[in-house]
């Protein structure tokens, strides 16, 4: 009886590993989008050759609906197809990852060779890892290719140093376009009889507008805040940005043993100052990324918001009927008209990839009008050409299009190289600290500057 | 074996091949549940075991994910000397001490009150139970509005009864208290289901003849139900103080890897993960994992002879 029942144990363990073999390995002939490899695939140049293709973001593969928009959008499906039937016998496959840990899971994918293209917004520290293919010859030898095609600045914003390189080079082609802005609500600035910014504003005028609105609407009766920014996250980009504004800079380099910071210069300081005076004129809480919950909503009480990004303003605009009352003016610009923080993806080819022209054939396509007219329309995405100010799409929002790719050609570039790194917090915490009343701005910005330069002392 | 029978005649007893001794049986039972314990024991293996061995041998090298060089004890040496580092241990150690100290007393009062009901002890146990069965960063988010400067409820109650009100997350000196009243919240259905299980396993009897000898209810409180909950407070002393040095999901979500504002509530667990995953700095992540590692070691083992709790 035992053995009766020792037998029935072996073969339920054996269904039981048979069943988790099956599950857990991978299938090589599904494409991570559950759709079936296309075995009757067209013969011809790319026949039989896969590429891996990792996206980050609001990405569906299926055609879904906005949650923002209630519209129906299409999947990235569209665009595989689209290939696939320009490259006969190419199959694209996808790896959707979402933002939250991107650099880590990229880090991780890139270590096992997962995929053959990445978008890498932190494109600086991989480059240096020697883990993604310089681009140069790609698109030195291919007659088809021209990097005019992208919006101005955009090349030179992802350039990187590989790890053995002097120069900067070209190690990824924009992707996703991003920007930052000052944007402002008009209705506020018509119920208070303000000016609205101007397209380059000063310091000294948002100062002036921002006062001005503090207070009692003297429309609506409801208690308004000039301005508002957010005092935590991205505070070190705000404060870099003011700094620039008045000609000043976070400081120099790019590859670690070169980069010298200037976090005490009296830009920093006097723009850190300037962030404590404009802290009077913002509702409580922003340092805890709170009191803006209104902003993009018709009960909206903050008539100046600084260091805003296009994703979450435009098209959260229109959704909530605001197209027309929201509005854009530039970061604070140095005398030469550069300043702000560049932002967005690059997309990158890695330097093990098995099917690098295939690759490559994906990167040009993915710049594509084709494509990137996907990301703008289906995916709520920003582009990186120029020929999208052509699109009908575009025109129906270009009073913050517009502005949007003005700011898109103007950052600062290349990215400043410690955007992801430890000065960064250090200065983000020196801000906290100074906005808390913990320190002075004074020594706050020399307390940002000593911890960076001990670390970077380590680094290298 | 062979044995010599009554009438001189030698008996012969031999073993059927075919049948089985009950020691083979037994092995055989044996080596079937080995072979069912193996997928598990090569998950622990290289999912647990695995990763300890390498993120200590990470501790030893400057490394960020691909280029790696050996620099000894100098990732050790670099978080020992952070001040950013003591900081979190700071915070870790002032948050948890709250948490314990208020979370404790007030659920085994709280589960007190419960036992002591005649009707509805489900219901209240349900209800108490509820945040502990939420998930930490869902309560966080929705912490995030309840202790809102403007909005919360928080703010609202403490104006409706005169008290002043704080900014909570926006301050460095209030950003902590938040976090512990979440912590409290979180953690106190927990400490009450665990109490109540105590308390209504403790002999009736020992009341009964409390009553005889004319104890008061709170005596008997005093000096039969407290004594006789030792054992359940050393057990959640240990297992609240072993959960909050390793805190770090609500502080993650609350304030960041750098534990906004001005780093007030960064535990050393987001410090780990500060160093490790945004900055690319493995060696130092390691490092630091294995320093709290000893921390809690230590602390765990002063906490056992504190408390006499036998493992």
């Amino acid at each position: 009886m035992k053995q009766v029942k020792s037998v029935w144990l072996m073969l339920l363990f054996a269904l039981v590993i048979t069943v988790l073999t099956v599950g857990c390995s991978s299938d090589d002939t599904a494409g991570d989008d559950g759709s079936e490899t296309n075995e009757d695939a067209v013969e011809g140049d790319w026949d039989g050759q896969t590429i891996k293709v990792q996206l980050i973001g609001d990405f569906d593969l299926e055609d879904s609906t906005d949650p923002i928009t209630g519209e129906t959008t299409q999947g990235l499906q569209v665009i595989k197809d689209e290939f696939e039937s320009q490259h006969p016998g190419a199959t694209v496959e996808f790896i959707i990852m979402p933002w939250e840990g991107y650099t880590e899971k990229t880090q991780a994918m890139i270590t096992s060779g997962e995929a053959d293209v990445y978008q890498m917004p932190g494109i600086a520290d991989f480059a240096a890892q020697g883990v993604v293919e310089p681009l140069e010859p790609y698109i030195e030898e291919d007659p088809d290719f021209d990097l005019d095609r992208f919006i101005d600045n955009q090349v030179d914003g992802w350039k990187a140093l590989g790890p053995d390189s002097d120069e900067l080079g070209i190690y990824g082609l924009p992707f996703l376009g991003d920007a930052r802005f000052i944007a402002y609500d008009k209705q506020l600035f018509d119920e208070w009889g303000v000016e609205y910014l101007s397209e380059y504003p000063t310091m000294d005028e948002v100062t002036e507008k921002a006062k001005q609105m503090t207070g009692e609407n003297p429309v609506t009766g409801e208690k308004n805040y000039g301005i508002w920014f957010r005092g935590d996250w991205s505070s070190a980009f705000t404060l870099i940005n003011l700094a620039e504004g008045q000609n000043g800079s976070w400081g120099s380099g790019f590859a670690w043993d070169e980069i010298e910071f200037n976090f005490d210069s009296p830009e920093m300081v006097s723009g850190l100052e300037w962030l404590l005076e404009m802290q009077e004129y913002a509702p409580d809480g922003l340092v805890s990324d709170q009191g803006s919950e209104k902003w993009l909503t018709p009960d909206n009480d903050i008539a100046i918001m600084l260091n805003q990004g296009p994703g979450d303003t435009i098209m959260s605009a229109y959704a909530q009927g605001l197209g027309d009352r929201i509005a854009i003016a530039q970061e604070f610009k140095n005398d030469e008209g550069v300043g702000g923080m560049f932002a967005g993806s690059p997309i990158t080819m890695a330097k093990d990839s098995e099917n690098k022209d295939l690759a490559w054939e994906w990167m040009k396509f993915a710049t594509s009008e084709t494509v990137q007219q996907y990301i703008f329309e289906e995916a709520n995405g920003m582009p990186a050409i120029q020929a999208a100010e052509t699109w009908d799409s575009y025109a129906k929002v270009e009073n913050l299009m517009d502005p949007t790719m003005e700011a898109m050609s103007t950052p600062w570039t290349p990215r400043y190289p410690w955007a992801s790194s430890q000065p960064r917090f250090i200065l983000t915490s020196e801000v906290e600290a100074a906005l808390t009343g913990e320190r002075s701005a004074q020594e706050a910005v020399e307390k940002a500057q000593v911890e960076s330069e001990e670390w970077l002392e380590n680094r290298n | 074996m062979a044995q010599i029978n009554e009438n001189g005649v030698e008996n012969t007893v031999t073993i059927n091949d075919n049948v089985e001794t009950i020691k083979s049986k037994k092995r055989k039972a044996t080596f079937t549940w080995y072979i069912f314990l193996l997928p598990s024991f090569i998950g622990i293996l290289l999912f647990m075991a695995y990763p300890i061995v390498e993120s200590f041998r990470l501790s030893f090298f400057k490394s960020n994910g691909t280029i790696e060089s050996f620099i000894g004890l100098r990732n050790f040496q670099l978080v020992l000397t952070s001040k950013t580092f003591w900081n979190t241990v700071w915070n870790t150690f002032f948050i948890g001490f709250f948490q314990i100290f208020i979370t404790i007393p007030l659920g085994f009062i709280f589960a007190s009150l419960i036992n002591s009901v005649r009707r509805g002890q489900n219901f209240f146990k349900v209800v108490y139970f509820l945040p502990n069965v939420t998930s930490i960063v869902a309560a966080a988010m929705i912490f995030q509005f309840v202790l809102h400067p403007e909005m919360g409820v928080a703010n609202y109650a403490l104006n409706a009864i005169g008290l002043p009100t704080s900014t909570w997350f926006s301050d460095p000196s209030t950003a902590k208290w938040g976090v512990i009243l979440l912590a409290v919240w979180h953690w106190i259905g927990f400490v009450i289901i665990i109490c109540l299980a105590n308390l209504q396993a403790i002999s009736p009897e020992m009341y009964e003849a409390a009553k005889i000898d004319g104890a008061s209810g709170l005596q008997q409180w005093l000096f039969i139900t407290i004594p006789n909950m030792s054992g359940t407070f050393a057990f959640l002393l240990i297992t609240g103080w072993i959960g909050s040095l390793q805190r770090f999901n609500e502080v993650y979500v609350l304030g960041g890897p750098n534990g906004s504002p001005a780093r007030s509530i960064q535990t050393m667990g987001a410090f780990i993960y500060e160093r490790g995953f945004t900055g690319f700095e493995f060696g130092i992540a390691s490092a630091a994992t294995y320093i709290m590692f000893v921390i809690i070691l230590i602390f765990t083992f002063i906490n056992l002879r504190v408390s006499r709790m036998q493992l």
